[in-house]
């Protein structure tokens, strides 16, 4: 079941995307069974933000793209972009697209490649003059603008790429896989673009296995697996329920054993018992973090949820108010606090848990279903 | 426009950088330039300053106006076998990455994704191919514009007639190419299928040629019988007569000696003997014979040769006539019958037809051909191969169309 964050109550004229029961099934072979490439998705962008989608291999990312562009015919689809239906060709005038694997005619400079394609859009001459320029300047390939495209490596490629899915100045910027095949230094150039195409106020739409990258970029993010849209909203809507704060403790006299020092100061968690390896669930965290979704061993009389973890004590509320009066309590009965650490889970948490079959424990297999 | 404007920019770039278009055109220039190196006058031929000679006063500008010599070899070999054949087999090659390349996996979706409809895009896309041939065909048209105007001292703006005509021709051969580039997505497999579909036009021709000589040997050769019967029943007849005569009268004269009488000449001429039946002429006569049963199976086969020329013909409606197309051109340019047409080289059936025949009845079965084909109207000509072409350009339009890439 999709989770919608709150964002769903927003008017329709604030979405640049709003995507209702998009379906695509490709027709199977003599025998062979049609694929569920995507089983109704519903997902929604927001004018102005930076948004994320991810997915394992096979789940329908790039699929769903290729409907909002129109190079793949949806079974189903219902909703808009940019307020007119999905797939409504003018709509495309406004918006810029990478695909993942492109390939740009071999005998084209990139300055002709980001005015041929803006050409396409419908830009006339005049302002094409003006902006490829700027566009190869912005992303960094000025000086080998007049170079065929044949000459260029990976990185000048997606570079190039990025300037002419800019070329038409889109109102919504579609890109799949934009770092791909990028060195780290390109890789940062390409976040900082992507910033400010934001600032300027565009919607980029983002494709990326680069969970790391998603993280520093997107306002939201949307997970899919196999079709279906497993969650999506921002991060912290997302991870709401999973942030919580891990409190330290040394048991002093006795160090050996940190519950008894804590249940020595705070009575009401005294019959709980303590957190057990194994019981948390699949996926980690990073740093020394436990792993995002957690056993609970009770709840204190303020209404937190709390759990005795091997060295200290884990509240599970995102309000850092909320644990000081237990930090108090604690120091009152003189308990060494060695650290208070607030802990959010990482997307790549989240992606492990949209992706983690929560029978088996085991992350999905890779690919559309075929049933 | 500007869309598709900057297709066209993007084709002529496309073609630029192919070497393929500049090695034609080289060629091209060539040709037009050997063209001009060729002169004839009361002399006969020459190449530059060296006179060939006149065949047997068979090649010279009495025979053959000057215009109209140029204006042949533009025709027959310039349009007919460079540009028909060899720039044609040489543009296929070009042209025939250019539907591949266009709908290949990351080059497709970007130009896709763009606010033009892909019929348009398509359409776009295959008309570009044809700026290869016109661009060609334009170059030369024009060579050998001013060649035939300078050499020749006629100025004939019909000349650029080759542009659509060969235009056309290349567009037939092209739209298949295009389906099976997008229905194969390769470039070898479209290009030598579309030389295969090209060889089977060939075929379907040459058998139309074939067939349709047959038949109008059969029919002269059964002219040229149905006189010779005649001819020789005359002559039979007029023998057995004169025979039966000569009989009758020694008979009159051994029966006036028995009776011991003399007979008078002029009762000898006043004898008189029956005309011949056909019977007794037909068995007095072998060849009369043989020519009436040649006569009777010439008649039997014509119904085999009419069926067999309808079957041809209505092949040939159903799929484009390259051949006919490009002799177009020598329909519009050339004055027929002025100029003696050299021998062309015949396939081996034709020639073993017309082995049958002599040297005259050859010429009729000839011109009655030239009159046949040439009598085949221009609206069935271009009309029914553009219909074919319109088919498999829809065809192919809507394939891309609800293509998924």
């Amino acid at each position: 079941m999709a989770r919608m964050s709150t964002a769903a109550s927003q008017p329709h004229s604030d979405w640049a995307i709003d995507l209702t029961h998009i379906t695509k099934v490709y027709a199977g072979g003599f025998r062979k069974p049609g694929v569920h490439a995507l089983r109704g998705i519903d997902m929604r962008v927001r004018r102005g933000e930076v948004f994320g989608l991810l997915g394992p291999n096979g789940a329908g990312k790039s699929t769903l793209v290729k409907i909002l562009m129109t190079v793949i015919r949806p079974t189903r689809a219902e909703g808009t972009m940019l307020g007119h239906p999905v797939g409504h060709k003018a709509t495309l005038a406004k918006v810029g697209y990478l695909p993942e694997h492109h390939r740009f005619p071999e005998y084209l400079t990139g300055a002709q490649v980001v005015d041929f394609y803006a050409a396409m859009c419908g830009m006339p001459r005049t302002e094409r003059r003006k902006r490829t320029p700027a566009l190869l300047e912005l992303v960094g390939m000025k000086d080998w603008a007049h170079t065929k495209v044949r000459g260029y490596s990976k990185g000048m490629r997606q570079r190039v790429g990025i300037a002419q899915a800019l070329a038409a100045d889109p109102q919504l910027v579609v890109l799949d896989e934009p770092t791909d095949g990028v060195d780290p230094v390109g890789r940062r150039d390409i976040r900082e673009v992507l910033t400010r195409i934001k600032d300027e106020g565009r919607t980029v739409f983002l494709n990326s296995h680069l969970l790391s990258e998603l993280e520093m970029l997107c306002d939201r993010v949307a997970i899919l697996v196999q079709g279906t849209v497993a969650s999506q909203g921002t991060i912290d809507e997302l991870t709401l329920d999973q942030q919580r704060y891990e409190i330290e403790v040394d048991g002093g006299k006795d160090a050996d054993d940190p519950h008894r020092a804590i249940r020595g100061a705070l009575p009401e968690v005294a019959n709980a018992a303590a957190l057990q390896d194994g019981s948390v669930s699949p996926g980690h965290s990073s740093g020394n973090s436990l792993a995002t979704r957690i056993a609970w061993s009770g709840a204190l009389p303020t209404g937190e949820k709390f759990a005795l973890t091997r060295h200290g004590i884990t509240i599970g509320s995102p309000d850092a108010t909320v644990v000081q009066p237990i930090i108090d309590r604690l120091r009152a009965k003189g308990v060494t606090i060695v650290s208070v650490r607030p802990f959010r889970p990482s997307l790549e948490d989240l992606f492990m848990q949209a992706v983690t079959d929560p029978n088996t424990g085991k992350a999905v297999a890779p690919g559309a279903r075929k049933d | 426009m500007t869309q598709t404007l900057a297709l066209l920019l993007d084709a002529y770039r496309e073609l630029n950088s192919k070497k393929l278009f500049w090695f034609t055109l080289a060629i091209s220039c060539i040709i037009a330039l050997a063209f001009a190196a060729i002169g004839i006058d009361q002399k006969g031929l020459s190449l530059l300053w060296w006179n060939i000679g006149d065949f047997g006063g068979f090649v010279n500008s009495d025979v053959i106006p000057k215009d109209q010599f140029y204006k042949t070899i533009f025709s027959n070999f310039g349009v007919s076998f460079w540009l028909g054949w060899l720039a044609t087999i040489l543009a296929l090659v070009s042209t025939s990455g250019m539907i591949p390349d266009f709908i290949a996996g990351g080059a497709v979706e970007l130009t896709l994704s763009k606010p033009v409809s892909r019929v348009r895009l398509f359409l776009t896309k295959w008309s570009v191919g044809l700026l290869f041939v016109g661009l060609q065909v334009a170059a030369f048209s024009l060579a050998c514009f001013l060649v035939i105007g300078i050499r020749g001292g006629s100025w004939t703006p019909r000349v650029f007639l080759a542009i659509p005509i060969v235009l056309l021709f290349f567009s037939y051969l092209y739209s298949v190419q295009a389906l099976l580039g997008l229905l194969t997505r390769s470039t070898i497999a479209s290009l030598l299928l579309t030389l295969l579909f090209w060889l089977f036009l060939f075929l379907l021709n040459m058998a139309d040629v074939i067939v349709l000589n047959g038949r109008e040997t059969n029919v002269v050769k059964r002219e040229s019988l149905v006189a010779k019967v005649e001819r020789l029943e005359t002559s039979t007849s007029k023998r057995l007569k004169e025979t039966a005569l000569k009989a009758a009268q020694a008979k009159a004269r051994e029966t006036a000696q028995a009776g011991g009488k003399t007979i008078e000449q002029a009762e000898l001429d006043a004898i008189t003997v029956p005309e011949p039946t056909k019977e007794e002429i037909a068995a007095a006569s072998t060849s009369v014979r043989e020519a009436k049963e040649a006569i009777v199976d010439g008649d039997a086969a014509k119904p085999k040769w009419d069926l067999a020329c309808r079957a041809v013909v209505t092949s040939k409606t159903i799929f484009p006539k390259t051949s006919e197309t490009t002799a177009l051109l020598d329909r519009y340019l050339v004055k027929t019958l002025d100029i003696p047409t050299p021998e062309e080289k015949e396939d081996e059936n034709v020639q073993a037809i017309r082995r049958q025949l002599s040297a005259a009845d050859q010429r009729k079965v000839q011109k009655r051909m030239e009159e046949l084909l040439r009598g085949r109207t221009e609206s069935w000509i271009i009309g029914t191969s553009v219909l074919f072409e319109c088919l498999v350009l829809g065809g192919a339009c809507w394939i891309f169309s609800r293509r998924d890439f």
